[in-house]
């Protein structure tokens, strides 16, 4: 390189350094100045129902003015940093099981546990048509292998098992069964089309306007997925508002257009009781 | 037909290597040049080791390698042997192993391992790890090691250069012993002078990429006297008259009844080869020249000579003389040829002292 | 005690690590060969492709060859065709998982050490008429052989405890493609705490004494007994012709 061809180098170089400083600099002064405006309320949610809530949220907001940030995540793993010291306010999990555990470990605000939604389960191929016009035992028959959410660790695993078990096709596909972690790998795996068919969430199907088939509810015992409020919380009652608007009667209607059940509102916006299904069990 | 030819032209990093040349495959032959001459990278190029080269190769009839036809026979079928000038020996093999390396791969197994061994002196050593040897143990395993897998050609660069100076001596005794049993043709490479002088019968000389001088070694140094290109000298192979231990010195017949004396000669330095001839050569600045002959001077060696040549340089003058027959060299200052008057032709006497003629005795201290 | 599950677990991943070891040094030293003795510019680009999943977080490489081995696919379907099973999902799949993952764990301890090795020797092996294939044996194997050892075992070791991909690509599926990193995994979402203190400790030791192993090998008795002499022979002196 010539002198002035490694002079201008050097002038350039420098210049990039200065510029990049500069971004540097703003984002992180403004991410400190966003924070000192309004209450953010820091909600950690199950990755099937955070693009729902993504959607009410907006609403939420214009009405109250709270901000909400979403941290979305395995239920499991969103548990696991709870339990360790996360900073949120809210815990909307996919399950009944990770709020009981955080109950049981005084980690919630009195009283703030309950059921926000219901999850109703469906039967999806990415590769053959499916919808409600089949019978599920004469569709899963169609499939070398099935996929479903693993029944051990995922509420909605839980549930596919339970309607297997009760059509009797249990011990047969048990040993076809390919398990993802979370009722959201699953959909992935179907969707890859590595696997033919398999158990997802309906609401998965509503957000990705897809057709299946929709498992009548008797053959399982409903998905509830219940949120906390954290006692570590330093905005309870922004949390405590946001609970009431999820458990409002217009904002359930619209969950429930998700591919969700509704809850049976009351009056003071508070939660009282599921609807009663009948369940025929195990 | 025994003889190497080799055509070269190619560039590389720092100078181009220019030759067209054909060598007897007899004896031995040096290849001088200073560094940067191109020595190293022609004996890389004989052997196969530079491949993107353009030019050819014939050895003793057999076309090895020819660029324009594409013809490349690789180095490990060449039966060309090399000696690196830093021995390069496998460390994870013992001196035994590494000798039988190229043994163990060569066609005709005419040569046994343990002649071998005796020839260079590693008895001793057979089963010691390589890592642990000196610097020239490890140039007598790979010697050793060049030679059990016989070749048709050896080729050796500077082999001596990372050795001190009683090393030396020894190797180049050994290495003329084994010339003469095993009647190996050899290419020496060296930048040392007075080394290709104790062994090469003939001399190539390179410079800057390209062969300057080819012929007999005594011949070439003369010639290269004239150009300055070396320490002048005189090279001289003359057979022994008689060694006088109680002086300390031996004699060499210059003619009927004339003998140059010089340093005692010692079976070490003796090379069992040239039972009767020695080769020496003296420097010209050591030699003098009086118009009178002194008879009575401690200098031992004075003859009688006649000026064949006077070739001045700068400040000195180099006097090329005929002496018995024999050219000798001599270079002495301009203000003392002038004194002088020396003219062609004149009939003048040149001495110098015993220890002024040197031979492989001290060739370390050169 | 160590439930049933876990023991196939257990099988499961020594069997692909042995596998996906075994390939990876049959198909990683001709690379690793290739790179050291390569001089082109291409060699800075084959080097990045190398290393890359050293970088790349598991997942991204799970998820891409989770599309490629699905039936819908050209690798996928080209292994259908040829061997009538699907590819995704298979044990066959985690192992070529694996074999991209630890590629650089491999190939790259094992180019060190040729590059160290140099074209000198070789050349010495070259004018004693040694052909490639024999020098490779005779020579570059025997100094290199640390190298290969280090390599098995890096090449192993990460391996096993390999998770985000064996989580994407593998299926969970009982004695094929639960990997013990997986049954841990399952252990902890399951709150099924001892049984994961059990596996993890068994691992621990597992690995340790694997490792320990490898490196006792790697460090012969005559490699101990050579390093001391050689620093005695320093006082020695060894200057004779």
């Amino acid at each position: 390189m010539t002198r002035r061809t490694h002079s201008h180098f050097v002038y350039i170089t420098r210049a990039l350094y200065c510029i990049l400083a500069f971004i540097f600099m703003s984002l992180s002064i403004s991410s400190y100045a966003s924070n000192s405006d309004k209450t953010t309320l820091r909600v950690a949610i199950a990755a099937n129902f955070s693009p729902i809530a993504k959607q009410l949220i907006p609403e939420f907001t214009k009405e109250s003015g709270i901000n909400v940030e979403v941290i979305s995540g395995a239920s499991g793993a969103l548990f696991q940093q709870i339990k360790h010291g996360a900073p949120y306010d809210m815990f909307l999990s996919a399950d009944a099981i990770r709020p009981k555990a955080l109950k049981d470990n005084y980690l919630i605000v009195e009283n703030s546990l309950a059921t926000y939604a219901i999850g109703k389960l469906a039967f999806w191929s990415a590769t053959h048509v499916i919808n409600n016009t089949h019978s599920l035992p004469e569709v899963i028959n169609r499939f070398p292998r099935l996929a479903m959410p693993n029944p051990d660790i995922a509420p909605y695993g839980y549930s596919a098992k339970q309607v297997l078990v009760n059509f009797g096709l249990w011990t047969e596909f048990k040993k076809k069964l390919i398990t993802g972690i979370n009722v959201n790998q699953t959909f992935q795996q179907i969707r890859s089309k590595a696997v033919q068919g398999g158990f997802v969430a309906l609401s998965q199907l509503k957000l990705n306007k897809l057709s299946g088939l929709e498992i009548p509810q008797q053959y399982y015992s409903p998905i509830k997925q219940q949120l906390v409020i954290l006692k570590r919380s330093s905005n309870q009652s922004a949390a405590h508002q946001f609970a009431a608007f999820l458990y409002r009667k217009k904002t359930q209607q619209k969950i429930a257009s998700f591919g969700y059940t509704a809850i049976m509102p009351t009056t003071d916006n508070k939660p009282c009781c599921e609807m009663t299904t009948k369940t025929v069990l195990n | 037909m025994n003889e190497l030819s080799f055509t070269f032209n190619t560039l590389f990093d720092g100078f181009e290597l220019s030759v067209n040349q054909t060598i007897p495959t007899q004896g031995i032959t040096g290849v001088f040049g200073h560094s940067g001459s191109g020595k190293s990278t022609l004996l890389r190029c004989i052997a196969g080791l530079e491949k993107r080269t353009l030019g050819e190769v014939t050895l003793n009839g057999t076309n090895l390698y020819n660029s324009r036809s594409r013809y490349f026979i690789k180095p490990e079928k060449r039966q060309i042997g090399l000696v690196f000038q830093d021995a390069r020996l496998f460390p994870h093999l013992n001196v035994i192993e590494n000798i039988e390396y190229g043994r163990n791969r060569s066609k005709h197994k005419t040569l046994f391992t343990d002649d071998v061994i005796k020839l260079t002196q590693l008895e001793a050593l057979k089963y010691k790890s390589v890592t642990l040897l000196s610097g020239g143990e490890k140039q007598r395993v790979a010697i050793a090691r060049a030679l059990l897998a016989e070749p048709k050609l050896l080729l050796l660069d500077e082999p001596l250069s990372a050795l001190d100076n009683t090393s030396k001596q020894f190797m180049l005794t050994m290495l003329l012993n084994i010339q003469q049993q095993l009647k190996l043709p050899m290419l020496y490479v060296s930048h040392s002078m007075a080394e290709l002088q104790q062994i090469s019968d003939n001399l190539l000389v390179m410079n800057k990429g390209q062969v300057t001088h080819f012929g007999n070694v005594h011949n070439i140094i003369h010639t290269l006297n004239n150009c300055q290109s070396i320490t002048q000298q005189t090279s001289l192979s003359l057979p022994i008259h008689e060694n006088l231990p109680k002086y300390g010195l031996s004699s060499l017949t210059l003619a009927p009844n004339t003998y140059i004396y010089f340093p005692l000669l010692t079976s070490s330095t003796k090379s069992e080869t040239a039972y009767n001839n020695i080769r020496c050569f003296i420097a010209a600045s050591d030699i003098s020249i009086s118009r009178h002959e002194a008879l009575e001077s401690s200098i031992v060696n004075h003859f009688q000579a006649e000026i064949t040549h006077i070739q001045p340089q700068d400040n000195t003058v180099l006097i090329t003389l005929n002496c018995h027959e024999h050219t000798f060299y001599s270079s002495i200052s301009l203000w003392s040829a002038e004194r002088l008057s020396l003219h062609v032709n004149d009939l003048i006497y040149i001495q110098f002292k015993a220890s002024a003629v040197h031979s492989l005795a001290d060739i370390g201290m050169l | 005690m160590i439930e049933n599950s876990d023991l196939i677990a257990l099988f499961t991943t020594l069997k692909m690590a042995s596998i996906t070891t075994i390939i990876l040094m049959i198909i990683g030293t001709p690379l690793a060969w290739y790179l050291a003795k390569m001089k082109s510019r291409f060699k800075i680009i084959i080097e990045a492709v190398v290393a890359l999943p050293i970088v790349l977080p598991p997942t991204v490489l799970g998820f891409y060859l989770l599309i490629a081995f699905s039936p819908e696919h050209l690798p996928g379907k080209l292994w259908q065709d040829i061997t009538g099973q699907q590819l995704a999902f298979s044990f066959s799949a985690i192992v070529i998982g694996s074999v991209f993952y630890s590629l650089p764990f491999v190939v790259q301890p094992i180019q060190k050490a040729f590059e160290q090795l140099g074209d000198d020797i070789l050349e010495a092996g070259a004018v004693l008429g040694a052909n490639a294939f024999d020098r490779f044996f005779t020579i570059v194997l025997p100094i290199t052989k640390a190298s290969f050892i280090t390599a098995a075992s890096l090449g192993f070791a990460h391996t096993v405890g390999e998770f985000g991909i064996v989580l994407m690509i593998g299926g969970n599926i009982s004695g094929e493609t639960k990997v013990l990193s997986i049954a841990l995994f399952e252990h902890v979402e399951a709150f099924n705490y001892a049984k994961a203190h059990m596996l993890a400790i068994s691992l621990l030791i597992g690995s340790f004494i694997i490792l320990a192993l490898v490196y006792l090998l790697n460090y012969s008795p005559q490699k101990i007994a050579k390093m001391s002499v050689k620093s005695s022979n320093k006082n020695r002196d060894i200057n004779k012709a």
